[in-house]
């Protein structure tokens, strides 16, 4: 039994600098994104003010439920975030959904999760430094006690911290299990089917019909819903308590 | 050959590449996602507004009309009932100049009647007491079978028949 399990693959280097390597993890997201893109497109053509087809009943339903997930979670003056969180939710989703046929999911790379979640870092500071102004910004670390502020601090930084390995954690933990559960079943597969003489029948890797589908339940489907949930989540709860005085 | 990345990394290509991914879909959700779906619930708040400003106003209208009928309605029956009223009226007072004055006609006409028949029974009676007083004397010359005096006879027969006849004559 062979499993490997490697990181992002360089596809290839754009030849400026020292040529910057564009891994399958960027490859994979710009079709994601292009797939995302292209579904607006084609949900919200020929919208009516009246509608006559499902297609306008699913939008309308999606924008709602989107808009009523970031009006609920940050506030009514908020709703102006929701593009913001309706394309990381759905680019968090679909990247780890993206595993199902077959690509390699860009969640599964913590270069990407680190990166959302560092910009969800810089919107908490910028919205606290909004909220409280440059002297309130540094004060509000020594709240509600002085001698708490190294607490505070390591409280910031720890939070995009923990939210990049969350995300990163579990589907790149779900890939792993997923590749370790394909082999060991492949690995059987042949112990099993070794024993007839027909090359080609013994390469048959039989065992991994059906059983990897049930594990794909829990760890692509749940996981990839919940993980794009509590990174959004997250995000929303950190900047709107950010917001308040 | 293939190159592959370590499985946990971090590499600063990949998050200015994520960074740069983010923001683009995020624009081009908006564009094509929120932006025309909130265009056409706008659109459609707006149409829902006209429409029960509409109806409101057509509804107020309405009202009016209905106001307007009721009160020319009453106003014709008003007006028929004065009609019929003064049509009654009319009727009343023509009716009655009618009877009074074929009434006053008959009256005058029975009073010609009676005067007619008055002056005619006059001139009967004449006419008999005439006849009566030659008959009485031719009778009674012949049984007298003598001429008696003009001037007698003339009160004799007077006499007679203020006597004899003049109940029962003129009871007949």
């Amino acid at each position: 039994m062979n499993v490997e399990v490697n990181g992002p693959r360089i596809m290839f280097r754009i030849p400026i600098l020292d040529g910057i390597p564009v891994t399958e993890t960027v490859v994979n997201m710009w079709i994601i994104m292009a797939a995302i893109v292209l579904a607006c497109i084609w949900l919200t053509h020929g919208l009516k003010v009246k509608p006559t087809s499902k297609k306008q009943i699913v939008v309308e339903t999606l924008v709602g439920m989107a808009v009523g997930f970031v009006e609920s979670t940050m506030g009514k003056k908020f709703r102006h975030w929701t593009p913001y969180i309706t394309a990381l939710f759905s680019l968090s989703i679909i990247s780890s959904l993206s595993s199902l046929v077959g690509m390699r999911p860009p969640t599964a790379d913590l270069s990407v999760t680190l990166a959302w979640a560092l910009l969800t870092f810089v919107l908490i500071q910028g919205m606290k430094f909004k909220t409280n102004g440059f002297l309130g910004y540094f004060k509000s670390f020594t709240e509600p006690v002085v001698f708490i502020t190294p607490i505070n601090i390591v409280g910031e930084i720890a939070t995009p911290i923990s939210m990049s390995f969350r995300h990163f954690g579990n589907i790149g933990a779900g890939m792993v299990i997923t590749s370790l559960v394909y082999g060991a079943l492949g690995a059987l597969s042949s112990l099993v089917l070794g024993a007839i003489p027909n090359s080609f029948i013994a390469s048959i890797p039989i065992f991994q019909l059906g059983l990897p589908a049930f594990l794909s339940i829990y760890f692509d489907l749940l996981t990839s819903f919940l993980q794009a949930y509590i990174f959004c989540m997250l995000t929303m709860v950190y900047v709107s308590n950010a917001s308040e005085e | 050959m293939k190159e592959f990345m370590d499985f946990v990394t971090i590499d600063v290509w990949t998050m200015i590449f994520t960074w740069g991914n983010l923001l683009i879909l995020f624009l081009l959700v908006k564009k094509f996602l929120f932006k025309p779906v909130n265009q056409m619930l706008e659109q459609r708040a707006k149409q829902i507004e006209e429409d029960s400003q509409g109806a409101a106003k057509a509804r107020t209208e309405a009202e009016a009309m209905r106001e307007e009928y009721e009160r020319q309605l009453s106003e014709a029956r008003e007006t028929a009932g004065e009609i019929i009223q003064s049509a009654n009226h009319k009727a009343t007072l023509r009716s009655e100049e009618i009877l009074n004055e074929a009434q006053t006609k008959a009256g005058e006409m029975l009073k010609k009647a009676d005067a007619q028949i008055a002056k005619e029974r006059q001139k009967a009676m004449n006419e008999m007491k005439d006849d009566i007083s030659d008959l009485a004397l031719t009778a009674a010359r012949q049984i007298l079978g003598r001429e008696i005096n003009s001037a007698d006879h003339e009160r004799l027969i007077e006499e007679f028949i203020e006597n004899a006849g003049e109940a029962s004559w003129q009871n007949q």
